[in-house]
């Protein structure tokens, strides 16, 4: 079967943004449910919660897009 | 209306067809060397195979060339075009061309709005009670001040580096914005502009530290209290690694949250014509849905610009207070 190799860059790209993805999802996810639930258990602390979970998620958003960057190089280059 | 454009240039200028010639002569260019005599074999019945269908549709080949050289080729130069910056002129200065791009024109539209917002807030400021413009830009400055620096730099050294936090947070708040307007460009979705903030920020953060002390004890504050002295190989170049790191994060999560909003902006525009190429059943239909799903990431996006500028204002604010107090 003859496979241009480009078009096994795209398909890694594809697959790679979705593993990426599901990673990044997971992450967030899993922060999100324990905030929520921090703050439905102590609403005093809901703005502390807030500011930590959003650097938190920033911090997984950042690595998320590390990777995210690696499958748009392999799809453009 | 932008959707109408994209949707008259499917009707009008590209016919399905038109699109098979266009990319084939890309890939063999782009093939490399190594893989090209292991291509020959395969190709050539190939090309056997593509040259009666090839010689029909020539004068759709020219149109299409055409089409690219403008740079409305296909759907991924499309979206390239709207992300990747854009020569305006050339100005030579030595070595270096220093010639007006799409990126830097918006970087100092962007930069001229700060500067005038933030001189109407003060003007509204000396007449009293602040009002508009004034009140709207003092909620900011003083989330800002009391939230992000003194909450994370703190111990009196909060209100030095407050200024440089503010000017982060509004230039990277107003580049989004901007960027949002139609016939603009985000100056921060070019990773050149974000480097140039993260080495901002990384001067920042050494100079927190070597102002305080000294750059021989500012250095050595990297390394915990009471390490043994075999780990001292393995934490210093871990140290400088996660030196470097930081502004690296803070470059890279900027650019691409600026131009990932962008990109699937224009995706999701780009699926009208991709469906009206299938045919017009598919892609009238298309146009409410892609308009819906294209606006709502775009009032996504003016949420992200809020939520970016916060980030980077924090991160940037909690470095400088690990290296200005580096006990906790």
């Amino acid at each position: 079967m003859p496979t241009d190799p480009k078009a096994l860059a795209y398909f890694a790209a594809g697959i790679g943004a979705g593993l990426t993805i599901m990673g990044g999802a997971a992450g967030i996810g899993r922060l999100a449910a324990a905030a929520m639930e921090g703050i439905a258990r102590q609403p005093n602390a809901a703005d502390a919660i807030r500011g930590a979970m959003i650097l938190s998620a920033a911090l997984i958003e950042g690595v998320t897009f590390f990777a995210l960057i690696v499958t748009i190089l392999l799809a453009i280059k | 209306m932008i959707a109408s454009v994209l949707l008259a240039a499917a009707l009008a200028g590209q016919p399905p067809a038109a699109h098979e010639p266009a990319p084939a002569p890309a890939t063999v260019e782009q093939a490399s060397p190594a893989a090209a005599p292991v291509e020959g074999q395969h190709e050539a019945p190939a090309h056997d195979a593509g040259a009666p269908h090839a010689a029909a549709p020539a004068e759709h080949g020219g149109e299409a060339a055409g089409h690219e050289a403008e740079g409305h080729g296909g759907p991924s130069e499309i979206l390239m075009h709207h992300v990747t910056d854009e020569k305006y002129g050339t100005f030579v200065l030595g070595p270096l061309d220093l010639g007006p791009t799409k990126h830097l024109v918006f970087f100092l539209v962007a930069a001229a709005v700060v500067l005038v917002i933030v001189r109407l807030a003060i003007r509204s400021y000396r007449e009293g009670i602040p009002t508009g413009i004034g009140a709207a830009v003092e909620t900011l400055v003083v989330y800002v001040r009391d939230e992000i620096a003194e909450r994370n730099i703190g111990h009196g050294d909060g209100a030095k580096y407050t200024p440089l936090l503010l000017s982060f947070f509004f230039f990277i708040l107003f580049a989004a914005l901007i960027g949002l307007l139609p016939f603009s460009a985000t100056s921060t979705g070019n990773i050149s502009v974000t480097m140039g903030l993260a080495v901002v920020a990384f001067l920042a953060m050494q100079l927190a530290g070597i102002s305080k002390y000294g750059v021989v004890h500012h250095f050595t504050n990297m390394i915990p209290a009471g390490l043994p002295a075999w780990l001292l190989p393995i934490i210093i170049p871990v140290e400088l690694l996660g030196m470097f790191s930081k502004p690296f994060a803070l470059m890279i999560r900027l650019f691409a949250n600026m131009l990932a909003g962008h990109m699937v902006i224009t995706t999701l525009l780009l699926l009208i014509p991709l469906m009206s190429a299938i045919g017009l059943v598919f892609g009238v239909p298309m146009i409410p849905i892609s308009l819906l799903l294209a606006l709502f990431i775009m009032t996504l996006e003016v949420l992200v610009a809020f939520i970016q500028a916060y980030v980077f204002t924090l991160l940037t604010s909690i470095f400088i207070g690990m290296s200005a107090h580096p006990a906790h």
